[in-house]
């Protein structure tokens, strides 16, 4: 982890010292170009990696276990959907306070809310997992397709705030910003570890769990409020990235061998955090060729990972 | 342990009746019905999964209507027809889950709580399963982990939905002896739905039939396999 954060800081089209790295965090002069660019873009951008990684790592271990269903994920069952649709009626709608940060943000998660709500209402009625990501799928489907319809009535400005948001990428968070993506992540992180227990119950099942006392109902609408948050706010600062939610919380169950969640939820936390830098360093090491959404890499190492999860369930 | 006033069992429409009945610790009864004539019902609503359509169960002398879930999952445990294992989960793991009624915030199981899962373990004698998956044992070894985790519960009351009915007959027996065992040793309360009959009136187990005309529940200690026949099945 420390190796995979130290590449991520020092790759980049200009080379700097361990000393500028130093200076910048501890002795910040903006008049040196190299502290400035620690401090402006590369320190944030690996805060956000760690940040995004982790959170779509447990916000998919949540829905994993929630749903009881191995190929859930805030992406697959339109939660993050639902962030971009409520960002898109927010940007687009030219109201400048949309556009802020603040904005953003609760923008992203009133969608996430939603979305997850009404991802958790259809659970109730369809009992099946496959026929629930389908519906998930469908729900994704049909608010991208709002989304493109917005995105062709909207004026050039709007489209261009959102455009590039919808891109997807670690690098458009400002070192103001931190505080507050630092303070949502913490929050739902900590409230998550207060869902171990239960969710280990809820291993056997939703009937089980309340007859060994776990109040299954308030439990559902806790863990979509804390995956909406998670998922919501990774959205809102760097778009939609798919697959880190679905295949990260899988890696972990295969590695870690275990259904006790302390551990998931560790494993989840670091292995999401390494992916997520891991892809980032990819995305920084061919900018000087092309420049890649993050989205993109995580679809290509994400999705035949995924494909390999399916085909090792059905052997 | 159990007592019913006046109860109506089932879903909006009542399915079974019963008037007065006082159910036992140290008892294990046998609850043989038709399908579709409420055993399952009536498991789910001793277990307040479902709310009766009028009358009342007490569980150790407190009405189910008043009780909330985390109340009676320390009054009575639940163990269902099949388990099919769950991926990654060991079975002392699995039995552990039993103790979740008791343990902390975060599930951190405590001295006590290993000891009573130790316990289980042992008196179900599966010591030899407790470092394997929840997935590489049989099916009759599943069903003695589900009932070690009942145990590990702690509960005065052990319900089961037919727990023999995906098991061969050698493990059918094993697991009735055993809860006819455990149900005399631990001053349990058990009630188990089970169309295995014969093994039921073989070992002199008290049944609970319910009867196929008047839908009501009722009690009996000795009975032939004729009569019980005529009375449940109307053959």
């Amino acid at each position: 982890m420390p190796v995979a954060a130290y590449l991520h800081l020092s790759i980049g089209q200009i080379q700097l010292s361990s000393a500028d790295f130093y200076n910048a965090l501890f002795n910040y002069n903006d008049s040196e170009t190299g502290q400035l660019l620690v401090r402006e873009f590369r320190f944030p951008r690996l805060v956000m990696a760690i940040v995004a990684g982790s959170s779509l790592a447990i916000a998919g271990m949540l829905m994993q276990t929630l749903f009881n269903n191995p190929l859930a994920g805030p992406y697959v069952l339109g939660i993050n959907s639902g962030a971009s649709l409520a960002v898109a009626l927010g940007t687009l709608s030219g109201i400048s306070f949309f556009s802020s940060n603040f904005g953003l943000i609760g923008l992203a998660l009133i969608g996430a809310l939603v979305f997850g709500f009404i991802v958790l209402g259809f659970s109730l009625f369809v009992r099946n997992s496959l026929s629930l990501l389908l519906v998930g799928i469908m729900i994704g489907s049909f608010t991208s397709a709002i989304t493109s319809l917005l995105q062709t009535i909207s004026s050039a400005d709007s489209l261009k705030v959102f455009t590039i948001w919808g891109m997807g990428s670690l690098q458009q968070v400002e070192l103001s910003q931190l505080g507050i993506i630092t303070l949502f992540f913490i929050i739902g992180l900590f409230l998550s570890f207060f869902l171990i227990k239960p969710l280990n119950a809820l291993v056997l099942g939703e009937n089980a769990s309340l007859l060994l006392g776990i109040p299954v109902k308030n439990l559902r609408v806790i863990i979509i409020i804390i995956t909406a948050l998670l998922a919501g706010l990774v959205t809102a600062f760097c778009g939609p990235i798919a697959f880190v939610g679905l295949a990260i919380p899988n890696l972990c169950k295969m590695l870690f061998k275990t259904q006790q969640h302390l551990v998931l939820l560790l494993g989840n936390i670091l292995l999401g955090a390494l992916f997520l830098i891991s892809c980032d360093i990819l995305v920084q090491g061919l900018e000087p060729f092309i420049l890649v959404p993050i989205n993109v890499i995580t679809s290509i190492v994400g999705a035949p990972f995924v494909i390999f999860i399916i085909l090792k369930r059905l052997a | 342990m159990i007592r019913f006033n006046k109860a109506q069992i089932g879903y909006q429409q009542p399915l079974l009746f019963i008037d007065q009945m006082e159910l036992n610790a140290g008892h294990i009864y046998v609850l043989i019905g038709a399908n579709g004539k409420g055993k399952t019902t009536l498991l789910k609503s001793i277990n307040g999964l479902q709310d009766l359509v009028s009358g009342e169960i007490e569980l150790d002398k407190k009405l189910t209507s008043t009780l909330n879930h985390r109340d009676l999952s320390n009054l009575v445990a639940f163990v269902s027809s099949k388990f099919d294992g769950i991926e990654h989960l060991k079975v002392y793991d699995y039995i552990a889950l039993g103790r979740t009624p008791y343990t902390n915030l975060f599930g951190r199981l405590s001295a006590q709580d290993h000891v009573q899962v130790s316990r289980a373990i042992k008196t179900l004698g599966i010591d030899y399963l407790s470092d394997k998956l929840t997935t590489e044992i049989s099916d009759g070894e599943r069903q003695l982990c589900a009932i070690a985790r009942a145990l590990a519960q702690e509960t005065p009351i052990i319900t089961l939905d037919e727990p023999t009915a995906f098991l061969d007959y050698a493990n059918r027996v094993k697991v009735l002896t055993m809860l006819k065992t455990l149900a005399f040793e631990h001053q349990k309360c058990i009630v188990l739905s089970s169309h295995d009959i014969d093994i039921c009136l073989e070992m002199n187990l008290p049944v609970l039939y319910i009867d196929l005309t008047s839908n009501q529940l009722i009690q009996t200690n000795k009975t032939c396999k004729s009569t019980l026949l005529q009375n449940c099945f109307g053959i």
